[in-house]
């Protein structure tokens, strides 16, 4: 599918094995984008459990894979991935989307505030409450943030279609990935624009997540309207084509 | 037939005649190639749309109320989404004398032509 000369660069070049050659030789075409990484590499694999287990256990298949693994080049694994029982995908995404300008030791420093920060909060509760309510407290930051996010996520979403000249807000089915974003997305928003000046992040994030547990709260409500016009616009569904 | 250029076409100082063509756009080749005009399918999953609707006003759009619905609308979307990731592969594998539009347009994202001298 690529053009002949595309292919013909691909070769042995004197630049030496991994690198891709960009087509530096033509003129006109400069490569802008796109991994520096020949297509031969391999992703690396993070799995502890996968490297575990005992030898005998593995099937043909796994076998192979490990024998080849041991000549294949392989590409360097990212600073973020971890192999660490702490690591969280849920955790390190909304990290990520936190931060800002690249500050990611700020990013991660808030967010270890934040959980310290509910964890207190729910304690507070605990010691103050009665056997029966004990029970209802989670007191596990982890599970507090992971509920809350669940419960922030919208079930259908609105999507601008033009038709005639004009753009409807028809309701669209969300994929798994999208409504993750949408709950983190409104999260931060609100904490960072609807509330006190100089209130900090962490106490911000805690009370949002807090609130959102409970299935109160402003993205909850959020969530709530979003459903509302889906509801409202129901009639518009047929202008959807996938 | 006459090769066609852009010789005294444009209305420029150094062209005596009157100018024959009038772009509204600069003629320079742009980073991207057009869609294929391909046939529109029917909206999918709206009987579950519906049926959560429904729920939903009845139960004052509560969550915890509509579990049933909510779940068979998430399996039909995601049903449907793999019916549509199906068909694309089928496109792909029945086309093979060019590329297709949008990975066409992601090979000239890579390798863009040039706007500058150096």
């Amino acid at each position: 599918m690529a053009a002949p000369a595309l292919q013909a660069a691909r070769r042995w070049s004197g630049l030496g094995l991994g690198v891709r050659l960009a087509v530096c030789h033509l003129p006109g075409i400069t490569q802008v984008r796109g991994s520096r990484y020949a297509p031969e590499f391999r992703d690396p694999l993070t799995d502890k459990e996968y490297y575990r287990k005992p030898v005998a256990e593995l099937t043909e298949d796994e076998k192979y894979d490990q024998e080849l693994k041991k000549t294949q080049l392989i590409k360097a694994a990212a600073a973020t991935e971890t192999s660490s029982v702490f690591a969280d995908p849920a955790i390190s995404k909304f990290t990520n989307m936190m931060m800002k300008g690249g500050n990611k030791t700020l990013a991660r420093s808030l967010m270890a505030q934040t959980l310290e920060a509910v964890k207190r909060k729910q304690f507070e509760k605990y010691r103050v409450a009665t056997a029966e309510e004990q029970a209802t407290i989670e007191r596990n930051p982890y599970r507090v943030f992971h509920q809350a996010l669940k419960n922030c996520e919208p079930v259908i979403g609105l999507v601008p279609i033009l038709k005639g000249g004009h753009f409807y807000q028809v309701p669209v089915p969300l994929s798994d990935r999208r409504r993750r974003f949408l709950a983190m997305k409104w999260m931060i928003t609100e904490c960072r624009e609807n509330k006190p000046r100089r209130t900090l992040m962490p106490e911000k994030l805690s009370n949002e997540l807090l609130e959102a547990f409970h299935n109160r709260g402003p993205v909850i409500k959020r969530k709530h309207n979003m459903h509302k016009m889906a509801e409202a616009n129901r009639a518009l569904a047929h202008y959807r084509w996938w | 037939m006459a090769t066609p250029s852009l010789r005294s076409r444009l209305a420029r100082f150094a062209n005596p005649g009157k100018p024959v063509l009038k772009p509204n756009k600069p003629l320079i080749l742009a980073n991207r190639v057009g869609n294929r005009r391909r046939e529109k399918g029917e909206a999918t999953c709206i009987t579950e749309m519906s049926m959560m609707m429904a729920c939903w006003k009845q139960n004052e759009f509560r969550d915890e109320a509509c579990r049933k619905e909510i779940q068979d609308f998430f399996e039909c979307s995601s049903r449907a989404q793999k019916a549509g990731k199906m068909r694309s592969i089928q496109e792909t594998l029945e086309q093979s004398e060019s590329l297709p539009p949008h990975k066409m347009t992601k090979l000239l994202q890579r390798f863009p032509n040039k706007s500058h001298l150096s």
